[in-house]
């Protein structure tokens, strides 16, 4: 049967096949099974910071510029950095990840650079306007006194600083030499916190000055005498004249008293207290040797601080230990030591020294400084805290056994730095505030922990930590290296050894502005999207667009069909993939 | 104004002058120094134009043919082996019928190694809808540069034009380049009719069913055929503004010959001395220097051919298992010839061998002196 063909009207056809609408008609999300989204991650330094600042945060803005906002970023964490921008052995570059791609970013001087900027632009703290009934009372002005007192001033409390000393300052000022620390910049620093209503008792020792019943009319008490007391050596002669600890010497120097070396002044001990006992001797014009039992490898003193002391051409002896101090007519004429081989590693791994009998040699001085640890001093506690030896005991909140009695600082078993002292007061005013507000202490706390390092984040506690962050800090292997350049760190700037042995100027002279810009940009800002844009580019479908508060991207998951290929190319790992079957 | 130049160096000379908007390539010699010219050009600024490098011909074609579907007006070159790689592509810019234009310069594809000329790497690509225009000197090459936009651009259609390797693109020759408000005359920017726009958003290349796949293909087909008329045209139009034409193929001394050599390239050049020797011993010898291979000109060459007596082939390729491919498509197209001339085949020149006067003498006498073919391609040059 044949049909009739019909007659087909003419139609246009084009050239070549197009749609007649535009792609948005093919929702390409329903073929998606991985879901990228985006969630900021823990940057390691900041999880490595013992003081708990946001350095990736405070990174950014510095690398736009904004250095008082990068300020702020760090001194709602830490009221210090001008402190720590000088003296902190910045664990943050040991955990940054860039040194696994070229160098550390140079995080402590910026820090230093912003402090110093915020400083000299006359930016100030501003003082809590809503105050608070109760009061807390700090004993010790040092860095965990100092921080402690700054954080509950800002939330509102009144505060009482004690202080021994006729200053304030406790280990920056009469521990740390004003080469590395310089006396105006503390000075300035101390001021800015106590123009926050903080009250200072100088001169006034808890326990002899003020009784510690007096101290019951406080809400609370933070503990933060520091460890003073220095170990004894032990051996013949330790009492003739001539002969100090490092830290008194230390508080002597730093307190502008003259102290007599002589001229050979031995040092024993390899430790930082060590180190600055010797180069302040040198800069008073002595000749020091430092005498160490074990090698530079075991040496606890920073690796800094060791190659500056080298830098100044200071003599170190290692291998050796002071047996005897010889003394003639009662005065230091000479040192005793015996010769030691290393064996096996003790309970910290350190190798044990072991003595060579008979190796005893004696080298000629005039005097010597003992600085070989300290111990904290519990005399002015009541006798539920008062311990003869060791450390004060406190939990994972900071708490002593007494009610309401928190400690920090090198009195508790911590690392013996500034930052982990500025890190503990901290976390007793958070955990001082949580008991007044009656929180729960220990909860109030985990929610404010930065990683698994035990830093805490003022910021995340004032939220109550649901701030959806995650807490696992990212990795080098989490990154996209190939968007990063290899540029090397900015030295710092350094005092030339030649003015060095004369005075105590500040040996480190910081960063440039252009080298702070280089730093901050030289940061991988890992693990939080800092506007890139690689995921709008690299987006096949389009999906990926910016918002328009400037804070980050948007997904539309109708067409983001999950190739995550924006998570692939994300240099810095800001973006997750979710399985949804 | 007249310039030494080489063949490559003509061809960026006429990618210049046609105000190219992106170019995207992967060096690949003998066509590495055109684009190395080019990104000098456009880093100094005498070119406005986007130069993209890329890690491969496929992708620089990608490159180009998307660039191309914006709207801009696009350049890409590249030589055997990055033309195979190429050859996906090929067939998505033609099938888009974006008017892209590419230069080659022809060399053998391995294996063995080799880089010299053979003009099997371009005649391989002739089934993927490009149109293939062969130059014989640099002023060609420059005029067809120009002229190839022209030509794309009203049919919508890629096109390739070709240049023997080293013997055109690396020797340098006196070419006189035009001036560039002429050629702005000559070939206005590019409107084209469809193009991607996040004004007026489409997607090109949607799938096309069973039903309507063999349409678009025969459109192509149609644009293909119609290119013909648009070469000779623009061709004639470029000879009126620059005193140069060239044709879909190029006669010499043909007029009374009994017997035609046909060549593409610059082969010719040397046929045309060896012809003069011959007409001088009184021999009705011609050369016929066929430029436009692509579309075939298939009713022009049996007009022309019809009553010849013979024609002798000399292709610079060869089909492996075939056979010398314009001979190929020769012997097809004089099927419809009323009056069919016999066709000798001939392979000679491959991966670079020269094409001396000798050879093409050893040719025409093989084609005087013999009364058919042998039936099966003669190899020139192959060792004893």
């Amino acid at each position: 049967m044949k049909k009739k063909k019909q007659i087909k009207k003419k139609i246009f056809f084009p050239p070549m096949s197009f749609s007649y609408e535009g792609t948005q008609a093919t929702k390409t999300g329903t073929w998606r099974y991985l879901t990228p989204t985006y969630i900021d991650k823990l940057a390691p330094c900041n999880e490595a910071c013992p003081a708990g600042e946001d350095i990736e945060a405070s990174m950014v803005l510095a690398s736009q510029e904004d250095y008082l906002g990068a300020w702020e970023k760090i001194t709602q964490e830490n009221p210090l950095p001008r402190v720590c921008g000088r003296v902190c052995f910045h664990p943050c570059e040991g955990a940054c990840n860039r040194k696994e791609f070229d160098e550390a970013t140079s995080i402590n001087a910026l820090e230093r650079f912003l402090g110093d900027h915020a400083f000299q632009a006359g930016r100030r703290f501003a003082p809590k306007e809503e105050k608070k009934n109760e009061k807390a009372a700090i004993i010790g002005s040092g860095p965990a006194g100092l921080s402690c007192a700054y954080h509950l001033a800002l939330m509102g409390y009144g505060v009482t600083l004690f202080e021994a000393q006729p200053k304030l300052g406790g280990i920056l000022r009469y521990g740390i030499p004003s080469y590395r620390l310089p006396k105006n910049v503390l000075d300035q620093e101390i001021d800015n916190i106590l123009s926050l209503g903080v009250k200072a008792k100088t001169s006034t020792r808890v326990g002899i000055e003020v009784k510690w019943e007096e101290l019951k009319k406080f809400d609370a008490v933070f503990v933060a005498a520091g460890a003073w007391n220095s170990l004894p050596l032990n051996i013949p002669g330790e009492d003739a004249p001539g002969v100090m600890s490092g830290l008194e010497f230390l508080r002597k120097v730093n307190s502008g008293q003259t102290v007599d070396l002589g001229k050979r002044v031995a040092i024993i001990g390899g430790g930082n207290t060590a180190m600055d006992a010797a180069r302040s001797a040198l800069r008073l014009g002595a000749k020091p040797l430092i005498i160490y039992r074990r090698t530079k490898e075991e040496m606890p003193a920073w690796e800094e601080e060791v190659a500056e002391t080298e830098e100044e051409n200071i003599e170190l002896i290692f291998l050796s230990s002071p047996v005897k101090i010889l003394t003639e007519n009662g005065k230091v004429r000479g040192i005793e030591c015996l010769k030691n081989l290393l064996g096996a590693p003790g309970k910290d791994g350190r190798r044990e020294p072991k003595p060579i009998t008979g190796s005893n040699f004696s080298l000629p001085v005039d005097s010597i400084i003992s600085a070989i640890g300290e111990v904290p001093d519990f005399s002015f506690l009541p006798g539920e805290l008062r311990k003869s030896r060791g450390s004060l005991p406190v939990n994972e909140t900071g708490a002593t056994a007494l009610p309401g009695v928190f400690a920090g600082g090198d009195i508790v078993a911590q690392p013996r730095t500034v930052s982990y002292a500025i890190g503990s007061g901290k976390r007793a005013a958070m955990a001082i505030d949580a008991t007044l507000r009656g929180r729960d202490v220990a909860e109030a706390l985990r929610a404010a922990r930065l990683g698994e390092k035990g830093s805490l984040s003022m910021a995340r506690y004032k939220k109550g930590g649901a701030d959806g962050l995650a807490r696992e800090a990212v990795k080098f292997s989490q990154l996209n290296a190939a968007y990063f350049k290899r540029q090397p760190r900015q030295p710092k700037e350094k005092l030339p050894f030649s003015q060095r042995n004369t005075g105590f100027s500040e040996v480190n002279l910081g960063l440039s502005r252009a080298s702070a810009i280089y730093e901050a940009k030289r940061c991988f800002n890992c693990g939080v999207c800092n506007l890139c844009h690689n995921c709008f580019i690299y987006c096949p479908d389009l999906a990926i667009s910016a918002r328009p508060d400037k804070l980050g991207y948007n997904i539309n998951y109708d067409y983001c069909k999950g190739c995550c290929i924006c998570v692939e190319e994300c240099p810095r790992g800001a973006i997750s993939v979710e399985v949804r079957k | 104004m007249k310039k030494l130049l080489t063949g490559n160096s003509a061809v960026s000379h006429g990618v210049m002058l046609s105000r190219v908007e992106v170019i995207s390539a992967y060096p690949i010699t003998p066509q590495t120094t055109i684009v190395e010219e080019l990104s000098e050009i456009c880093a100094d600024g005498r070119m406005n134009a986007k130069f993209i490098r890329v890690e491969s011909e496929h992708s620089a074609m990608a490159c180009v043919a998307a660039a191309s579907a914006t709207g801009a007006r696009v350049f890409t070159a590249t030589s055997s082996h990055g033309l195979a790689y190429m050859h996906e592509m090929l067939h998505w810019a033609s099938g888009t019928r974006l008017p892209v234009v590419m230069v080659n310069a022809n060399r053998a594809i391995g294996s063995p190694w080799n880089i010299w000329c053979e003009q099997g790497d371009s005649l391989a690509q002739r089934d993927t809808g490009w149109l293939q225009l062969y130059c014989q000197s640099a002023q060609e090459a420059l005029d067809t540069v120009i002229q190839a936009y022209r030509i794309a651009e009203e049919i919508l259609l890629p096109v390739m034009v070709l240049v023997d390797g080293f013997f055109l693109s690396h020797t340098a020759e006196p070419v006189d380049v035009p001036d560039q408000n002429r050629v702005d005359r000559f070939l206005p920017p590019f409107r084209p009719r469809y193009k991607l726009t996040p004004e007026d958003p489409h997607t090109f290349n949607i799938m096309a069913d069973p039903s309507l796949f063999i349409s678009f293909r025969h459109e192509a087909q149609k644009a293909m055929e119609s290119s013909k008329k648009v070469v000779g045209r623009v061709d004639r139009e470029y000879k009126s503004f620059f005193g140069r034409g060239y044709g879909l193929f190029e006669k010499f001394r043909c007029n009374d010959a009994e017997v035609i050599l046909l060549t593409m390239g610059t082969a010719a050049s040397t046929a045309r001395e060896v012809i003069d020797a011959y007409r001088q011993q009184g021999k009705k010898v011609g050369l016929c220097r066929l430029r436009m291979f692509r579309p075939f000109p298939v009713e022009e060459l049996v007009k022309f051919l019809s009553g010849k007596k013979k024609v002798a082939v000399l292709d610079r390729d060869n089909s492996l298992g075939g056979g010398g491919i314009v001979a190929q498509e020769l012997k097809a197209a004089l099927y419809r010839a009323a009056r069919k001339p016999k066709v000798f085949e001939f392979i000679a020149g491959l991966g670079g061998q020269d094409i001396t006067p000798e050879t093409i003498q050893g040719i025409i006498e093989i084609t005087l002196n013999n009364s058919n073919p042998a039936g099966v391609p003669i190899w020139v040059g192959v060792q004893k």
